[in-house]
């Protein structure tokens, strides 16, 4: 050790500190590929297209026929009931209650209910 | 006795394998080999872009009035070709070029008279469509005030009913 040049270690050192800066942008590149890949998964699994598609529906079934309780109100109820069921695995229901008032608007209270497997969701809407 | 000089190398030595050999490890596991199971994003973008468009087919033009996509529905089978051309229309929409790989086929679920669930094909099959496509399927709920006279199955109930439009959506 003794004999040892020691002139030039501040090369060694940034050698090291260039060493450690590359280790941690490497780290990063590495963890973006996850990252991306599981944002779309969750993406994917949360059926937000289908849950607003569906306030749509019921809210274009509201407007059509208010809260009446009839042979064509049940069966429109049904369709959309048993083709969620079928084509899309979701289990629907939902029921229009009678107008009330909400701030001076006299809207139906519209309760929606969603169970997918995977969500849930319940909401109680004024249409 | 052993001579200690040199050590200090040796110790540099033993860190520079250190550092390179980690970092040999992270670049190799930074690389990941692209696989069919692995589509999710695109198969995201596809999906948002498709129920954008039919969201944007299914609103009026003016208030009160009817959607495209209610009127093309109304025609059945005789409008199924346009309406999915005009949702094709819809996804290609971008600056730049057209996006000519997209394809798709429009379905439309609905309930018998009987009470059971049926799906029909509105569109005319596409002739390259092999059934082991990477497709995504986004959906419409659409509300008819009665089967429609043309285009539609008989077994269609004849009485206010809301139907499911689905369009199967992939890139050739």
């Amino acid at each position: 050790m003794a004999c040892m040049n020691e002139e030039g270690q501040w090369i060694v050192l940034m050698g090291l500190l260039v060493a450690v800066g590359l280790f941690f942008l490497a780290l990063i590149i590495n963890q973006s590929a996850l990252v991306g890949q599981t944002t779309a998964e969750g993406v994917l699994e949360f059926p937000k297209n289908d849950i607003r598609d569906l306030r749509s529906a019921i809210f274009d079934y509201t407007k059509g026929f208010g809260n009446v309780d009839n042979i064509s109100s049940r069966s429109v109820q049904d369709d959309i009931t048993m083709i969620s069921l079928e084509r899309k695995n979701a289990v629907v229901s939902f029921t229009v209650g009678e107008k009330m008032d909400v701030s001076g608007r006299w809207l139906h209270p519209v309760q929606i209910h969603y169970n997918n497997g995977v969500t849930e969701y319940d909401e109680t809407a004024y249409h | 006795m052993v001579n200690d000089r040199g050590q200090i190398y040796t110790m540099e030595g033993v860190a520079a394998g250190l550092i390179m050999l980690l970092t040999a490890y992270i670049v190799i596991s930074t690389t990941s080999i692209y696989t069919p199971g692995d589509t999710h994003i695109p198969d995201m973008q596809l999906e948002q872009l498709g129920s954008d468009v039919l969201a944007m087919m299914d609103t009026p033009d003016t208030n009160g009035g009817e959607s495209r996509l209610i009127e093309l529905v109304r025609g059945g089978t005789g409008t199924g070709d346009a309406l999915r051309d005009e949702f094709l229309a819809g996804c290609k929409m971008r600056s730049g070029g057209p996006d000519d790989d997209l394809r798709a086929q429009v379905y439309l679920s609905y309930r018998t008279s009987g009470g059971s669930v049926k799906m029909i094909p509105l569109s005319s099959t596409d002739p390259e469509f092999t059934g082991r496509e990477n497709t995504v399927r986004v959906t419409r709920w659409v509300q008819l005030q009665t089967r429609p006279t043309t285009g539609m199955p008989g077994d269609m109930a004849l009485r206010p009913q809301a139907v499911l439009v689905e369009v199967l959506l992939w890139r050739a």
